[in-house]
């Protein structure tokens, strides 16, 4: 009885491992390089967040939540509620320029299509550092909007143009433009016309037409488009380097710091599971409103 | 069922792969590679700050020894330490850290003794700067180049005469000072302005100087490590404190520029020459060093980075526009007033709490 249980069994397990095989060999590569390259790293980073250091700097491994009581320190919510604000409005200011830019690429003809396309694209193909340091030399109190307006006599004074929370949100904007407009590019393309007919034989206004049907239709590229954008612009601290001169402070800042200057990497480890946190969160809403993570993947 | 768990495995991978590069932070910086793997004799790995050593130096050097040196390049000893404590041992021969770096480094056991025998020119070296107090008896480190972090003023914008620290807190200086982005130059400046040490843990005095720097919150109008003279040169800012060298090549660029020690006392670093513990080529770093500390050679690269040279052989050889400029040469007073920074063990916490709050 129980030897044939056991030949039940080996056969059930030859049958299955044959029936997994390919999967197995398809697949197992990329997951091991996920397991790897993502899963340790954040798991390691998830383990020293309940670390604490020594007078050397060391990290000890004692348990404790010390490291998650300091988040809560007025100053760093304060920070935060900056940091939200400007990825927030980085994010509108995206979807505002981002929306009509996919709408009329989609519209276009191929030729103009891909001449767009290589527009938007073309940038990447610089460092975005070298890039907002050009920002600087346009924006700055000698740079070229200032030295405009001033022989036009439109001004007596430079604006400060430089070094600000606009600055800032200009940066961001200009980083992760790109990131806004594919994702709602793509469902705009896979937008059903014959739907937007009939919204037109019904009756329906264009600008009815827009927000009942089109707006609905093409919400999860918007919303798609707004993960990419929000999640990078709470962490990019070198744009807020730059372009607010060091006097913003991004939670991305914040975290550099402790794993640089302040030798504190557990504390920045805590300050990267709170990143961690809203990025999680946002994507569930995400797939719970219905969005495809294919759409956030086509990046 | 099978596309339901297909997106939520997409959705944590997605989200996981988007946090990372969301927070690339501690990937920044580090400069390339150490160089292949060495075969004996032939190569020299050398990690050095940027814009330090002139290629020439570089040139010379293989050119009279036919050792091959691989240059590696970082912008701050905290890179240098990442970089090196996450690497294979002995991955450089030889690296420049600072001051507090060299005392750091050689606690951790990164750094090997230094074979004095085989470094002869240290007898070049001028008597102030040896035997200092982060590395008694020079152990680990010799000295390559220092300065000092000091004011530059442009005097077409700020009429009166601008002579310590005290002075930048002053409001009518709102919106017009370029600092270095360094949390221990702004906050240390701050305490010495209040007659407090530059490494001050004291919490009576770090609950004043958290006060102090409000007022001087809204005269900062950017701060910038990288290239601080270029705020000063566009006319960005009429103020800066910044590294001596940037302050000389200001008043290089213009005559309206000038120059303060503060009389609260500088803040000083001073560069040093150090073997890796476990390095591939020890004897080949030995005679990198000692051959950077020849007069000729030291002078060289006095000639290309105007930094306080304390080679007191190769002083003597530089032209007098290097020896009587204060900026390049500093003289003995302020080095003697100053201060440097020293690592402050965990109080280092207190320190970043306050430029947390200082620059929300």
């Amino acid at each position: 009885m129980a030897s044939r249980n056991a030949t039940q069994t080996t056969g059930f397990l030859r049958r299955r491992l044959q029936r997994a095989a390919p999967l197995l060999t398809m697949v197992s590569p990329v997951t091991v390089w996920m397991v790897i390259l993502i899963a340790v790293p954040l798991i390691y980073v998830l383990f020293i967040s309940f670390c604490s250091t020594d007078e050397a700097h060391h990290i000890v491994f004692a348990f404790t939540l010390q490291n998650y009581a300091k988040l809560f320190d007025p100053t760093l919510l304060s920070i935060y509620g900056n940091s939200l604000l400007i990825a927030g409005l980085t994010c509108l200011i995206s979807i505002l320029i981002g929306y009509p830019f996919a709408t009329i690429m989609a519209n276009s003809s191929p030729f103009k299509r891909t001449l767009m396309m290589v527009f938007l694209m073309l940038p990447f193909w610089t460092n975005s550092l070298i890039r907002l340091y050009g920002w600087r030399s346009i924006l700055g109190s000698n740079g070229f909007i200032n030295s405009v307006l001033q022989s036009l006599g439109l001004i007596t004074q430079p604006l400060e143009l430089l070094y600000n929370h606009f600055a800032v949100v200009l940066g961001m904007v200009y980083v992760l433009l790109p990131f806004m407009v594919l994702p709602i590019y793509t469902v705009i393309l896979k937008l059903d016309h014959s739907l937007l007919e009939a919204a037109s034989d019904l009756g329906a206004r264009p600008a009815r037409r827009f927000l009942k049907v089109t707006l609905p239709l093409t919400s999860s590229g918007i919303f798609a488009g707004s993960i990419m954008v929000f999640i990078p612009a709470l962490g990019y601290f070198f744009v807020s380097n730059l372009m607010g001169g060091g006097t913003t402070q991004l939670i991305g800042n914040v975290i550099a710091r402790q794993f640089k200057e302040a030798f504190n990497w557990p504390f920045g480890a805590a300050l990267s599971i709170v990143l961690i946190i809203i990025t999680l969160v946002l994507v569930r809403a995400y797939t719970k409103t219905g969005g495809k993570m294919d759409d956030l993947g086509a990046m | 069922m099978k596309t339901r768990r297909y997106r939520r495995v997409m959705a944590i991978m997605l989200s996981l792969t988007l946090l990372l590069t969301g927070s690339q932070l501690t990937a920044c910086g580090g400069g390339g590679g150490g160089g292949g793997g060495s075969e004996g004799a032939g190569e020299l790995n050398l990690y050095i700050w940027a814009e330090y050593l002139p290629d020439a130096v570089v040139e010379r050097f293989t050119e009279e020894t036919g050792i091959k040196v691989n240059v590696s390049n970082y912008s701050s000893n905290e890179d240098l330490l990442a970089k090196v404590q996450g690497s294979n041992e002995g991955i450089y021969d030889v690296v420049v850290p600072s001051d507090y770096m060299v005392k750091m480094m050689a606690e951790e056991g990164l750094l090997e003794e230094l074979d004095k025998d085989a470094l002869p020119n240290l007898a070049n070296i001028e008597e102030n700067f040896l035997d200092p107090s982060f590395d008694p008896g020079n152990t680990y480190s010799v000295p390559y180049m220092g300065g000092v972090a000091m004011i530059v003023y442009n005097r077409d914008v700020v009429t009166e005469p601008i002579t310590g620290y005290q002075q930048l807190f002053d409001p009518q200086y709102a919106n017009s000072i370029v600092a270095l982005d360094d949390f221990r130059a702004v906050i240390g400046m701050t305490a010495k302005s209040l007659g407090y040490s530059l490494n001050t843990t004291d919490d009576t005095e770090l609950a004043q100087v958290a006060l102090r720097l409000e007022e001087l919150r809204p005269n900062i109008k950017l701060f910038d490590s990288d290239s601080p003279k270029s705020a000063m040169l566009s006319g960005e800012t009429s103020i800066g404190y910044m590294w001596n060298a940037e302050v000389a090549i200001c008043q290089e660029e213009s005559d309206s520029f000038e120059a303060v020690f503060p009389s609260e006392g500088c803040y000083l670093f001073l560069d040093n020459l150090s073997v890796l513990k476990g390095a591939q080529n020890r004897e080949n770093a030995l005679a990198f060093i000692n051959f950077i500390m020849e007069p000729e050679i030291s002078k060289m690269i006095s000639e290309e980075f105007p930094y306080l040279n304390p080679n007191r052989e190769a002083v003597a050889l530089l032209p007098d526009s290097y020896r009587d400029n204060p900026v390049s040469n500093v003289p003995a007073e302020i080095i003697a007033k100053g201060e440097y920074v020293t690592d402050l063990g965990a109080d280092v916490a207190k320190y970043d709490e306050l430029w947390t709050e200082f620059t929300r």
